[in-house]
């Protein structure tokens, strides 16, 4: 897992920053999101231009050399490892008297744990969600412990987090293992043809219930395959007779040595072999294909920094420095007490029952209607106008310039504003707007005020 | 890359424009809104945006006040000369002296409105179809841009629905979209687009990866909320801690402290998903006071309320909600529990054993946060994600509170993800120490993020 393929380890340092964040809040990113602002290209390319900046901001792009260097120190390790215990295994297979070898206990020796252990590793590729095994483990504890660079210490995880989300930590820890597993049968193949070549054995086999037959049954199956590859495969004969007594003749040892390193080739080499193969392919496939998947939703809280859906352009034209405004005014004399209504819809009651001598000028709605009223005020100014205006609208600067108008007609002005609810922010606003303007004002009709001029 | 569609927002002062705008944005900071007329004085624009490339720019307008007035003078100008038609006359009347002068804001929205393709026309339903908004009408309609009017506040008692339409229809406008910017419809937007590509049939294609985007963009967003909730329940089911039974009680008080404060910071990552502030004015909305759950996670009346069955033991004053091993010493996870650990990781999981096993000898207890309020806190954490996916929707009401979903939280065994995590005290930030980032971890969140997110997507087949 030595890559240094580039999209994997942008990958990589991506994920170590975001475990980061996730841990310890969000990073000061403003150049970073900047930077990937400008990047023309997908979110994920975004995101990764962001990620990579970060991370070569904080040191881990160094990290990662440093962790890749313990990685790589940490394999060398685990290759040696390897080799010495291929050795030991050899060693160990034909350990005992030189000259009775039992021949069962030494392929036992030799494949044994070897089978166990590929069995399982098929186990959990079927059943397990996870692969993992103590030897990889081993692996990452050792490549931590020889990066020894603190700021590394996201590194494995996030390593650990994006092969497993691509599916990819089971064949890159299956690299690992059956390589390893490869290195130690080669040095144990290695070993024993040494041991075989430069020492004499002689093989044996002991039973007390099982019947010979039953060996000979079982010795040519096993064989079968290595026979097809040149291996000897020991004759019926030579089966029985060794075991009945160690034969001390040549041809017996060499057809039982060859038989021996046969088999350790075809169950324990090249399975091992096969594995190691079938996860490179996978491996390098899948990592040729690793990207990053923007619609995870670990990556969400980032979409809206590297690749805002909505921007603000800005002020396009500015506001004024005022608005419009007419000023109220008033007539110096006038005759009559006028009531005019202002855009009032059909809920309500127009006009009331109005006292005598107040004069009723209708609702003003249309340009027509407005034209008519003020002409008519104009040509007969009123020494009082009473305005009425329902507070739900809002009080808008056609409406108020229409009360500014009407108000330079009469001698004295009043607005009168309808509204049902005393704490409405409209009515309030209304009330703020007619102060600007001067003009007195009340929520209940002032007609004292409108009869005879006082309250 | 074509240019972006423009669309001016136009409307009569204080009908909803910039809340249309913080709606369609997303930008709740966007502009200014109040209760007064000429909240907004100037143009301001916005641009929408897929995969990088823009798509829409909207443009908020101050509001049309004058419109009587202006129309008349318009009218006016046009009388003296030759004849001109609706555009020609809008550019006469942009470079009078008035429209730097009385009608200096309704010139804006004009100025604006020629510029754009086309025009969103907001309009308060509740108000009554007046003479301006009549003459309001015809000076936009004058522009010669395609107008969608938009009916805001048709969810309030007072709308006048009918008589708007009515009127629109006889200005030819027939297209018309309602949208409560106050309790949008859920599929509000949607629509907005869907009536807008009706107006503008060759912008069709753009508004249609628009819609596309904004509904991929919800799923993301409910998905990246429920894997904040798995990560919280895992948290809180993988907290374990041993403790001499002399500080029990302040134990559990502290555990206590801890679980509402990891609570807490779920509720604020969620609110900061959905882009919430607390003085947004849906804040009403939310099942929260002041951005927090009002009822404590460890009352036991909190678990009644929300139908969890509190059972004999739990009532008991303080050790509400915490689980307290006082027998096996933490040896009595439940086989699945094992199960589940032992593919896992092996070593792991005997390494814990052992820790725990020595912790027995101490005669320690091992504290852990009870099934029941793991139970409480998905229950309330959904509802919180969906009062916060329908925020300001008019679906407001629909949120079932009885949904099949609660209902297997409530009394269903607890999600398999969770029963692992129980083995695993390393996963937890409870712990002390930070949570260990490994693979088995992330699958169980992404495991209890799917079965969430699955339940939430299908609600009928739970």
């Amino acid at each position: 897992m030595t890559d240094s393929s580039s999209p994997l380890q942008t990958l990589w340092l991506c994920e170590a920053v975001r475990l980061r964040e996730e841990q310890t809040g969000l990073l000061e990113d403003t150049e970073a999101c900047r930077k990937a602002r400008a990047t023309p290209g997908s979110l994920a390319q975004r995101l990764q231009v962001r990620g990579l900046f970060l991370a070569q901001r904080d040191g881990l792009v160094a990290a990662l050399q440093h962790w890749l260097q313990g990685a790589k120190l940490a394999v060398w390790l685990l290759v040696i490892s390897a080799l010495m215990a291929g050795i030991i295994l050899a060693k160990t297979a034909l350990s005992g008297t030189p000259q009775t070898i039992n021949i069962f206990w030494a392929l036992a020796g030799l494949v044994g744990l070897n089978l166990l252990s590929l069995l399982a590793w098929l186990f959990s590729l079927v059943f397990a969600a996870q692969a993992s095994s103590p030897l990889s483990h081993l692996w990452l504890w050792l490549s931590n412990t020889l990066a020894r660079d603190a700021k590394a210490v996201q590194l494995a995880p996030a390593l650990l987090v994006l092969l497993q989300r691509n599916n990819l930590l089971r064949w890159g820890l299956g690299r690992l293992l059956h390589g390893w597993w490869l290195i130690t049968l080669s040095s144990a193949f290695l070993t024993l043809v040494a041991l075989l070549a430069t020492r004499r054995y002689g093989f044996v086999w002991e039973s007390t219930i099982v019947a010979s037959d039953s060996f000979v049954m079982l010795v040519n199956s096993l064989g079968k395959p290595a026979a097809w590859l040149g291996f000897a495969l020991p004759d019926n004969d030579l089966i029985r007779h060794s075991g009945m007594q160690t034969l001390d003749n040549e041809h017996a040892r060499q057809v039982w040595a060859s038989w021996l390193l046969g088999m350790l080739l075809i169950y324990g080499i090249v399975p091992r072999l096969v594995c190691s193969l079938f996860c490179e392919w996978r491996w390098r496939y899948g990592v040729k294909r690793l990207q990053l998947n923007a619609a995870d939703p670990v990556w969400q809280p980032l979409h809206e920094r590297v690749q805002p859906s909505s921007e603000r352009l800005g002020v396009i034209d500015a506001a004024p420095a005022a608005l419009s405004f007419s000023a109220a005014g008033s007539q110096r004399s006038g005759e009559n007490a006028v009531l005019v209504a202002i855009e009032l819809d059909d809920s309500i009651n127009w006009p009331p029952v109005l006292p005598a001598q107040v004069l009723d000028a209708g609702v003003i709605d249309t340009r027509k209607q407005r034209h008519q009223v003020l002409e008519q005020l104009s040509a007969n100014p009123p020494a009082r106008l009473l305005i009425v205006c329902n507070a739900q609208r809002s009080a808008d600067r056609g409406t108020l310039h229409l009360i500014a108008e009407l108000s330079r007609t009469a001698t004295q002005t009043r607005v009168w504003l309808l509204s049902a609810d005393s704490m409405d922010d409209r009515l309030n606003n209304w009330q703020e707007q007619l102060d600007q303007l001067s003009l007195a004002h009340s929520r209940s009709a002032p007609w004292n005020w409108l009869e005879h001029g006082h309250e | 890359m074509s240019e972006p569609l423009k669309l001016a927002v136009v409307g009569h002062t204080n009908v909803g424009k910039t809340s249309l705008l913080r709606t369609l944005t997303r930008d709740i900071g966007f502009g200014a809104i109040s209760h007064r007329p000429s909240t907004t004085q100037h143009v301001e624009g916005a641009r929408l945006s897929v995969d990088g490339e823009a798509l829409i720019e909207l443009y908020d307008t101050p509001g049309f006040e004058d419109a009587i007035a202006l129309y008349e003078y318009i009218e006016q100008s046009a009388q003296s000369s030759e004849r001109l038609d609706g555009p020609e006359q809008v550019q006469r009347f942009l470079q009078s002296s008035e429209a730097r002068q009385r009608f200096e804001q309704e010139a804006k929205v004009l100025r604006q409105l020629l510029q754009s393709d086309a025009g969103f026309y907001v309009i308060d339903a509740r108000e009554p179809v007046l003479a301006k908004y009549r003459d309001e009408l015809a000076i936009l309609a004058m522009c010669g841009k395609p107008l969608l009017p938009v009916l805001n506040f048709v969810n309030s008692a007072e709308q006048r629905e009918p008589a708007w339409r009515e009127v629109l229809a006889r200005l030819g406008l027939h297209a018309v979209v309602r949208f409560d910017t106050v309790a949008p419809p859920v599929d509000g937007e949607q629509r907005l687009y869907e009536n807008l590509s009706l107006v503008l049939d060759s912008q069709r294609p753009r508004l249609q990866r628009l819609i596309e985007h904004n509904q991929a963009q919800v799923l993301v967003r409910r998905k990246a909320g429920y894997r904040l909730i798995a990560e919280l329940l895992i948290d809180v089911s993988a907290c374990r801690r041993s403790v001499h039974p002399d500080h029990l009680q302040d134990a559990i008080q502290d555990l206590h402290r801890d679980v509402r404060q990891r609570e807490q910071q779920c509720v604020e990552a969620l609110l900061k998903l959905y882009a919430f502030r607390k003085d947004d004015a849906q804040a009403s909305a939310l099942p929260l006071e002041e951005g927090r759950w009002g009822d404590d996670l460890f009352n036991p009346a909190t678990m009644k309320q929300l139908g969890i069955k509190v059972g004999g033991g739990m009532a008991a004053g303080a050790a509400t909600g915490a689980g307290i091993d006082l027998i096996t010493g933490g040896l009595s996870l439940g086989m699945a529990t094992v199960l589940g650990a032992a593919v896992g990781g092996l070593t792991q999981t005997f390494r814990n054993y052992g820790e725990r096993l020595k912790g027995k000898f101490r005669g320690e207890r091992e504290l852990t946060v009870s099934d029941n309020t793991l139970r409480l806190l998905a229950i309330r954490q959904q509802r919180l994600l969906s009062a916060l996916e329908l925020r300001g929707h008019a679906a407001q009401a629909r949120i079932q509170m009885e949904t099949p979903l609660e209902q297997q939280w409530r009394e269903g065994e607890l999600a398999q993800p969770l029963q692992t995590a129980r083995a695993y005290q390393a996963w937890s930030s409870l712990n002390g120490q930070k949570p260990q980032q490994d693979s088995a971890r992330t699958q169980a969140v992404e495991d209890l993020l799917a079965s969430l997110n699955k339940q939430h997507a299908h609600p009928a087949l739970s």
